[in-house]
């Protein structure tokens, strides 16, 4: 082989090489940073790890808002099993009983504890898992 | 009536646009004669589609509700500014001002002369193209003419109230002018390996064009972070949202083609690497298209899911993509790769930038559609948040200002003599290590990454900053808009840090007349009045704050829109020179009390400080170029 040709060969290995080592890296990242979407029936069935950031989606139950101090609990239901969650801070404007909700926490001896609260931006917004049921 | 005149340009301008890129196909694109020929046809499409679109201004401003778009998104109460920006509150309009845009480009770039009858020809044609390709989509898929039969409504829908807004006003439009300039580079870029002639400095030619449309782009995310700041009451500036990152991409990739672009003379292999950018660049903004058009990505900014909407984009991109690379291989050999780049010269290091730009594209890139992937795959719902962005951004970052502060002394085409090169550099270091012991002083323990990001932050400032006394001392060029640019990236980093190191927040249950205190500020509540407004109802609660010896009122309120029945909160915002103290009202609890959120954000507003030094960067880049060919 010429000279100037293995040179290029080593090149292209080489760069082969770092890329694929970034692409593992970026990969690693991204499995170690996902957040998993449950309902709260999927919630109760898996093994979720404490220090695992979950997203949990269903609708807010009806009666079960419950403001102590500047904590608000609440119950998150998919009309089978439920959850409950506890959270500090504002709730959003569109948050009320009997209607969708997403929240961002960790779980904690079956309850969640949120960092944040989210109700969609639509009145008719239906979280899309519980939308067959 | 109007509505259907508007409707007809439309169509018209289509068909006269079709008629522009089926001429540059078939004339002689080197005569004068045709050349003219192309350029009036573009113009005359150009101009019945700026009508077409200023009649439907009209109809808005005169609340035609007949078009149903109009009684769908603006109401008679609204103001007139709002009425006019309604129109950009949707998919169907804000497509509809996307193209005018994209062709408005096209028609600037018509007016300058070039040399090049044939390359500029060939330009005009594949921006033709594409525009009627979006034309189409407009027509076909989201149709702002639709007229509501036999009675119109009365009084309208509304503009969602928390899109009634100056900020949000101008945002969307400032990011499609952004979004679609790209064209102008990736048309010229394509029409140059048509062309086929690799004497051309095509590069030079599309310089100002993309840095014109990078200062848009960067402007129109900076307003958006600016709005979502105080209008959704969260504090924060950057989400990671999926609407947010397909902005993002298509700017860091036009931020890697424009470093790019003035080394492309030095190596061929560059020249291949940057033709590959301007067709990257465009692609990742009609991609951003495609993700906020098709409602794809579960998203608080998703306007429609429509499936037909989805595949028309998608086709459309996977279209431009196939024939732009495909011409871009059968091309490849028109470069040898003969004159390869001297390790650690200037360009080197421009070279490392675009691979470092192109980590966090395909990171990004891997965060928005890993998601879809990972559901159909094991029909798991997963979403990607700030935790992986922040571990990808932040050590690229830093390791890429490392080579930012060691570039400054890089030559072109020269390598770097690590002996005599980097005094300046020594002393930067040492008073940067000085100043983080100093924000140690204040700040007290914070995690490693924090403290290389102040460091590298401080570095880059007293780089530049030595750069620029000791050019003036011995009366040497300075390049203005690289330290404009860098120094900006440097406070950024700064001030980003320090906005999460310093940053703190706490929600408070209180009735009038009670006083809260936090962090040195008390906070009281001193008065709840209710309001009448033309178009809502408001609660506002007005606080009487003391901070830093200073006292002074902030009044968040609740608002309870007519229209739709909406509810909203409208922050209060304290501007001090390093912090904003930020407030909230959130609801009544049934003992009287407010849930009240106090926030205090530290340097945010360096933030934007920065990005306007960015954008500002751009303009002088723009104006320097004019000067010379003036």
């Amino acid at each position: 082989m010429k000279s100037h040709r293995k040179k290029r060969l080593i090149n292209v290995l080489l760069l082969s090489a770092l890329s694929g080592a970034g692409v593992l890296m970026v990969l690693y990242a991204l499995n170690s940073n996902l957040d998993y979407f449950f309902t709260p029936s999927e919630l109760l069935t898996e093994e979720i790890p404490s220090n695992r950031r979950v997203k949990v989606g269903g609708m807010v139950q009806k009666g079960s808002v419950k403001r102590d101090n500047s904590t608000i609990n609440f119950t998150i239901t998919d009309y089978n099993k439920t959850v409950d969650v506890s959270y500090i801070g504002i709730v959003p404007d569109l948050f009320k009983e009997g209607s969708g909700v997403v929240v961002l926490g960790y779980l904690n001896n079956g309850e969640v504890d949120a960092e944040k609260v989210l109700a969609k931006h639509d009145e008719n917004y239906m979280p899309p898992a519980l939308q067959d049921k | 009536m109007i509505a259907d005149i508007s409707h007809y340009l439309s169509i018209l301008s289509t068909a006269i646009f079709m008629l522009t890129f089926s001429l540059v196909l078939v004339l002689d694109r080197s005569a004068a004669h045709s050349t003219l020929l192309i350029k009036r046809s573009y113009s005359h499409a150009f101009f019945l589609f700026l009508i077409s679109f200023l009649l439907y201004v009209y109809l808005a401003l005169t609340d035609n509700f007949s078009v149903s778009y109009i009684a769908q998104h603006s109401n008679s109460l609204l103001p007139n500014f709002y009425k006019v920006t309604s129109i950009w509150s949707a998919h169907e309009g804000s497509m509809f001002l996307w193209i005018v845009f994209l062709s408005l480009w096209g028609f600037v770039f018509n007016l300058y002369n070039d040399n090049n009858l044939n390359v500029k020809n060939l330009s005009i044609g594949i921006i033709s193209i594409i525009i009627v390709g979006f034309q189409l989509f407009l027509l076909v898929t989201s149709n702002p003419f639709e007229i509501v039969l036999p009675f119109a409504p009365e009084n309208g829908a509304d503009i969602n109230p928390v899109l009634q807004d100056p900020a949000l006003a101008i945002h969307p439009p400032t990011l499609y002018l952004g979004y679609v300039g790209f064209v102008i580079p990736f048309a010229y870029s394509l029409a140059f390996l048509i062309n086929g002639n690799k004497s051309l400095n095509w590069e030079k030619k599309v310089k100002s064009w993309s840095v014109m449309a990078w200062v848009f782009l960067t402007i129109g995310i900076s307003l958006g972070s600016w709005w979502a700041y105080y209008e959704l009451g969260w504090g924060g500036y950057w989400f990671w949202d999926p609407v947010e990152n397909v902005a993002l991409m298509p700017w860091l990739a036009a931020t890697a083609f424009i470093h790019s672009l003035s080394v492309a003379s030095k190596s061929n292999v560059l020249r291949i690497w940057n033709l590959l950018l301007s067709i990257i660049v465009f692609s990742l903004s009609l991609f951003g298209a495609f993700i906020v058009r098709s409602g794809i990505i579960d998203s608080i900014h998703s306007f429609a899911n429509d499936p037909q909407r989805g595949m028309y984009l998608l086709a459309f991109i996977a279209i431009i993509l196939f024939v732009s690379l495909g011409l871009f291989i059968s091309r490849f050999s028109m470069f040898d790769s003969s004159k390869n780049i001297k390790s650690l010269s200037k360009e080197s290091f421009i070279s490392l930038n675009n691979i470092f730009f192109g980590v966090l594209i395909f990171s990004t890139m891997m965060g928005i559609t890993y998601p879809l992937i990972y559901e159909l795959l094991y029909s798991q719902k997963i979403s990607v948040g700030a935790p992986f962005y922040n571990a990808i951004y932040a050590p690229i970052t830093i390791l890429a200002t490392v080579m930012l502060v060691v570039s400054i002394d890089s030559k072109w085409g020269r390598t770097i003599d690590i002996k005599g090169s980097f005094s300046m550099l020594y002393v930067s270091l040492a008073i940067s290590l000085v100043g983080l012991v100093a924000i140690g002083y204040f700040i007290g323990e914070m995690p490693f990454i924090i403290m290389l990001s102040f460091f590298m932050g401080l570095v880059i400032i007293f780089r530049y900053s030595i750069l620029v006394i000791s050019n003036f001392l011995h009366k040497k060029y300075t390049n203005i808009p690289s330290v404009l640019a860098h120094t900006g990236l440097g406070l950024l980093i700064l001030s980003i840090s320090a906005n999460s190191i310093l940053s703190s927040e706490k929600v408070f249950n209180m009735k009038p007349n009670e006083t809260r205190s936090f962090q040195n500020i008390t906070v009281r509540f001193s008065e709840l009045e209710l309001l009448n407004n033309s178009n809502h109802d408001s609660i506002r609660a007005t606080f009487s704050i003391n901070s830093e010896g200073k006292s002074f009122f902030l009044s968040p309120e609740k608002r309870k829109y007519f229209a739709r029945g909406q509810i909203t909160s409208e922050t209060a915002i304290k501007i001090m020179p390093f912090k904003d103290i930020y407030l909230t009202i959130g609801e009544q609890l049934d003992n009287g009390q407010w849930v009240v959120n106090v926030q205090l954000n530290y340097f945010i507003r360096f933030i934007w400080l920065s990005a306007a030094m960015m954008a500002l960067s751009g303009l002088v880049i723009i104006k320097n170029i004019i000067r010379t060919k003036a």
